[in-house]
């Protein structure tokens, strides 16, 4: 539990008749209250670093500090159990704050406050605090997002994965990275989304119906990677971040380092991370190691009243190894593996050396935001954003050929949108925009090898328009959007001699969606929320062809796909029973009309290395019917339990069989115990959690080469603590009881075991 | 309506940018035709077992030839692996040679064939690797002839020197199967 977000809102008011400008006689006051519950938060504390004293809140949580000069202030606000937060005022007469802190960061938001993109209030959205993000700033986005329920992650091993919200995953979901859709070769399985989470302060899922405001191609849900609004604190700031991993002797070191200025306010965040081969209960995964260094910045300008311009640029570079014993050559060779309790290959050394096969990707990105504030009510907004996808990967080959990659794409985004806001009355708003995307993939020559997606360019035109308002007790949100997508890829044939064969297509979609959230009392709301979104076939499910290493498949592309149809509907309700006992649901359903997934063909294709399956892109209709459930009891001001609970049902209802790469279901339990604030050591807790993965029953053996693994559940443990209010200390154990388990969802399933027992230990100073 | 016209005028810019022609990348790794060479020592005509598959792994499907063998003949064999996509043809056999300490052969009898192979050449570590082969018939048998061709096998393993497969691991790069008569 952490302050995961403060808002505040300064008001200044004069409660004393006269005033002397220089005599200390000036009183801070304000309430701090609870953002997801609105309850006042007794006892948490007001400090001004400068002055050495502050005050603590009474039952209605106020506080008053008297006797203040004029002059500016540091503010540390903490409270049992929260995440310590810094604030800066200039005291020029009494003052009056609002604090809202997040007290609850298991409890869903109504409402992203945080950023420069404000979203929906009618549709729900789950955020990973800030201090989570830094406790976590080892591991990739995806398996950070995997504590919120409802939220399960695709993986190739442990260094590469993705995430997957509500059964969908790739393409289905939108990634923003800032307001921009993340580019890259996000069709590929084994393809992790390249963003470094500690460049962000924010990052949170939307589980959506549409994500109309947005370009992408994706089925609704959204995960918001967010920079938040440079602090308006005219000194230097920043803070080191440093967390090593017993598992795979891993180290990472972040800074991040910000300062405001009337004139150009920025800020630049740094990540470095090396780690060797990691190990299963029993074994080295050899060639599990990772190399990685991102860079991030942010410019804010303001050139007059009503015009600002954002600047965000980062890059993203990682190396990573593949476990060297899922290298296969064809079926006789994953036959041999899936019958071994080692994988092939396995060493009994540790090593930081990366070998083939392994991924090299770098991906640069920028982003201008140009905001023009015509006035209270009117807001318009030029943007560009521009991002560089470079892949390589490496397999193992004959002769030199193991540094020369296999693939290598080379892939370039620009994107240009124009929006406006418009305020009608209090309550509603207009949002509109046009937004034009052009995106093309190159193979680089060189590989040897025939591309397994072809070169291509793809460009959208899309525009939108959505309505939010206020009416008594319920908001309701109703929106369209349009969008019209052109394709051209020139293909190689796979006959001999090589030819050219070119294809176009052109897709024009159209988007709807709806909700309203209905506020019964503060203590109990009910939202539904419904969507019919259009997808077109990206490249990858319209004309890859060739064999696909990993699982020894020859994947073949189909040029004449239909569209996607979702049509989604949610329903969600926030219960706070007591002030002790919270509990939130989202009930969802979704019907998919063709649905595309890659068929087992009954021909075996005859090759020089043997006879290999065929998998065609094909169409078919699903259901996804689900249910995410999150409550917590706060039995007292020290205990907490938190349990939450996911179940998803995917059927393909053509076929009447289950659908593949489902989660399955889950549920975690976690208690955390906040010790009372010490001498030196505060904010100090001990959090245990046990999380059950059921076994996937959903899947027939004909769907796949091996049975769905069986079901498994982890221990973690982890201690917090803060050594004054600067350094901060993490000590987690993951993995509590060194269990050995496979994981559905992970596709070296078939190879080797997950990961063992990992005890982390994590500083970080702040200044 | 500016949108709509925008959009109008986006789409006709559209349709006119294209991108070039990607390069035809030349496959240098393929292996097109796979023969194995069996020829008698006490003379007689050679005997070519043949895999070949012009365009690779997709497109039209291999043709595969097999061969009629004498019972109680001992034959030479001589492994060949050209690359045919090339021009002139890549001869990769060499490569193979080169790399002798990663790379073996397995020759395995399947459906009732009754062959006698044994390797007639060696690595730097001693180990066979296959490219020359002994071959003995005995009693007349149908079946077919199972090669296989592991990229990084673990040469040391138990019994992989006697050209058992099961423990070899590593990656296959050729699986071929022959219809074999011996009559």
């Amino acid at each position: 539990m952490s302050i995961k977000n403060i808002y505040i809102t300064l008001a200044f008011i004069s409660f004393q008749s006269i005033a002397f400008s220089q005599s200390c006689l000036w009183t801070l006051k304000g309430r701090i209250t609870d953002e997801s519950t609105s309850e006042p938060l007794e006892f948490a504390t007001v400090f001004i670093t400068e002055l050495q004293r502050g005050d603590a809140a009474d039952e209605n949580g106020n506080f008053a500090i008297k006797n203040i000069c004029p002059g500016n202030y540091h503010l540390q606000i903490s409270h049992i159990g929260c995440e310590g937060q810094q604030l800066y005022i200039k005291m020029r007469r009494d003052t009056l704050l609002q604090i809202a802190l997040h007290h609850h960061t298991e409890i869903l938001n109504e409402v992203s406050i945080h950023g420069t993109h404000d979203q929906s209030t009618v549709q729900t959205l789950q955020s990973i605090s800030k201090d989570d993000i830094l406790k976590n700033a080892s591991k990739n986005l995806s398996d950070i997002l995997e504590k919120l329920s409802g939220v399960s992650v695709l993986k190739n091993g442990s260094g590469i994965s993705k995430p997957i919200i509500n059964g969908m995953y790739g393409n289905r979901i939108t990634i923003l990275n800032n307001g921009l859709v993340q580019a890259g070769q996000q069709w590929g399985n084994d393809h992790a989304p390249e963003i470094d989470p500690f460049l962000s302060d924010h990052i949170s899922v939307i589980k959506g119906c549409a994500s109309l405001a947005y370009g992408g191609n994706g089925l609704g849900s959204i995960v918001m990677i967010e920079n938040s609004p440079i602090e308006e604190d005219p000194h230097l700031h920043g803070l080191v971040n440093y967390v090593y991993q017993t598992n795979g002797r891993g180290h990472t070191f972040n800074a991040k380092m910000q300062q405001f200025n009337d004139q150009l306010s920025w800020k630049i965040a740094g990540t470095l991370k090396k780690s060797g081969d990691t190990h299963a209960p029993d074994y080295y995964l050899s060639n599990t190691g990772k190399n990685e260094w991102n860079l991030g910045v942010q410019v804010h300008k303001k050139f007059s009243p009503e015009w600002s311009t954002d600047l965000q640029a980062s890059s993203f570079n990682t190396n990573i190894g593949i476990l060297r014993g899922s290298h296969i050559g064809n079926v006789t060779d994953l036959e041999q593996a899936l019958t071994r309790e080692e994988p092939f290959f396995t060493t009994d050394q540790f090593t930081y050396h990366i070998q083939a096969p392994r991924q090299e990707v770098n991906h640069e990105l920028i982003k201008i935001e140009n905001k023009w504030q015509k006035n209270d009510r009117l807001i318009f907004q030029f943007n560009y954003g521009g991002q560089l996808n470079n892949r390589k990967e490496y397999d193992v080959r004959r002769g030199d050929r193991s540094t020369i990659p296999a693939l290598s794409l080379k892939q370039f985004s620009h994107f240009f949108e124009a929006l406006m806001h418009k305020e009608y009355s209090h309550e509603n708003h207009l949002k509109s925009g046009i937004q034009f995307n052009i995106t093309t993939n190159k193979n680089n020559p060189g590989t040897g090898t025939l591309p397994l997606i072809p070169d291509y360019i793809s460009a959208r035109t899309g525009s939108y328009l959505i309505l939010e308002g206020l009416n008594n007790k319920i908001n309701y949100e109703a929106g369209v959007r349009m969008d019209y997508n052109h394709l051209y890829a020139p293909t190689i044939s796979r006959t001999y001699p090589r030819t050219i064969e070119k294809y176009t297509h052109d897709f024009f979609n159209i988007n709807l969606a709806g909700g309203a959230k209905y506020n019964i009392s503060e203590d109990f709301k009910i939202a539904l929320n419904t969507g019919y979104v259009v997808r077109s076939p990206e490249i990858n499910e319209l004309y890859s062809n060739g064999l696909h290493q990993g699982v020894s498949g020859i994947e073949e592309g189909n040029p004449d796909l239909k569209k996607e149809k979702s049509f989604k509907t949610i329903l969600s309700n926030e219960l706070k029973v007591n002030t002790k006992f919270y509990l939130q649901a989202q009930l969802y359903y979704q019907h998919i009309r063709d649905y595309i997934y890659l068929k087992p063909e009954k021909e075996l294709r005859l090759t020089v290395r043997g006879a290999f399956p065929v998998y065609t892109y094909n169409q078919t209709n699903a259901n996804l019917s689900g249910l995410d459930l999150q409550a917590s009891y706060e039995p007292s001001n020290h205990l907490k339990w938190i349990v939450k609970y996911s179940y998803l049902n995917g059927r393909d209802s053509k076929n009447q069989q289950g659908l593949i790469y489902m989660p399955a279901n889950t549920v975690s339990n976690q208690i955390q115990y906040d010790f009372t604030e010490g001498k030196v050591f505060k904010n100090t807790n001990i959090s245990f959690t046990y999380k059950n993965v059921f076994r996937q029953n959903n899947i027939d053996l004909s769907q796949d080469f091996l049975p769905p693994p069986d079901g498994y559940s982890l221990a973690n443990l982890e201690l917090n603590t803060n050594i004054n209010s600067r350094v901060k200390c993490t000590i987690s154990v993951e993995n509590l009881f060194n269990t050995r388990y496979r994981d559905y969802l992970d596709r070296l399933r078939y190879f080797a075991d997950e990961i063992g027992r990992n005890v982390g230990i994590r500083l970080a100073y702040s200044f | 309506m500016i949108r709509i016209i925008s959009s109008i005028i986006l789409l006709l810019t559209l349709h006119a940018c294209k991108i070039p022609d990607p390069i035809i990348p030349n496959e240098d790794e393929v292996i097109t035709t796979l023969t194995y060479k069996l020829t008698p020592l006490t003379g007689g005509s050679e005997i070519n077992l043949q895999f070949n598959d012009p365009d690779g792994i997709g497109g039209a499907p291999p043709v595969i030839s097999g061969g009629n063998l004498a019972p109680n003949t001992t034959y030479k064999g001589v492994m060949e692996l050209i690359n045919e996509q090339l021009h002139p043809p890549y001869n990769i056999t060499s490569e193979i040679e080169k790399e002798a300490l990663d790379h073996q052969f397995f020759f395995e009898n399947e459906n009732g064939l009754l062959l006698n192979i044994m390797y007639d050449d060696t690595d730097a570590n001693g180990h066979p690797v296959g490219l020359n082969t002994i071959l003995k018939t005995t009693t007349a048998s149908t079946g077919t002839l199972k090669i296989t061709l592991r990229h990084q096998p673990d040469k040391s393993a138990a019994e992989v020197k006697g050209g058992n497969i099961s423990n070899a691991g590593g990656e296959t790069d050729i699986e071929v199967e022959f219809p074999i008569h011996v009559n």
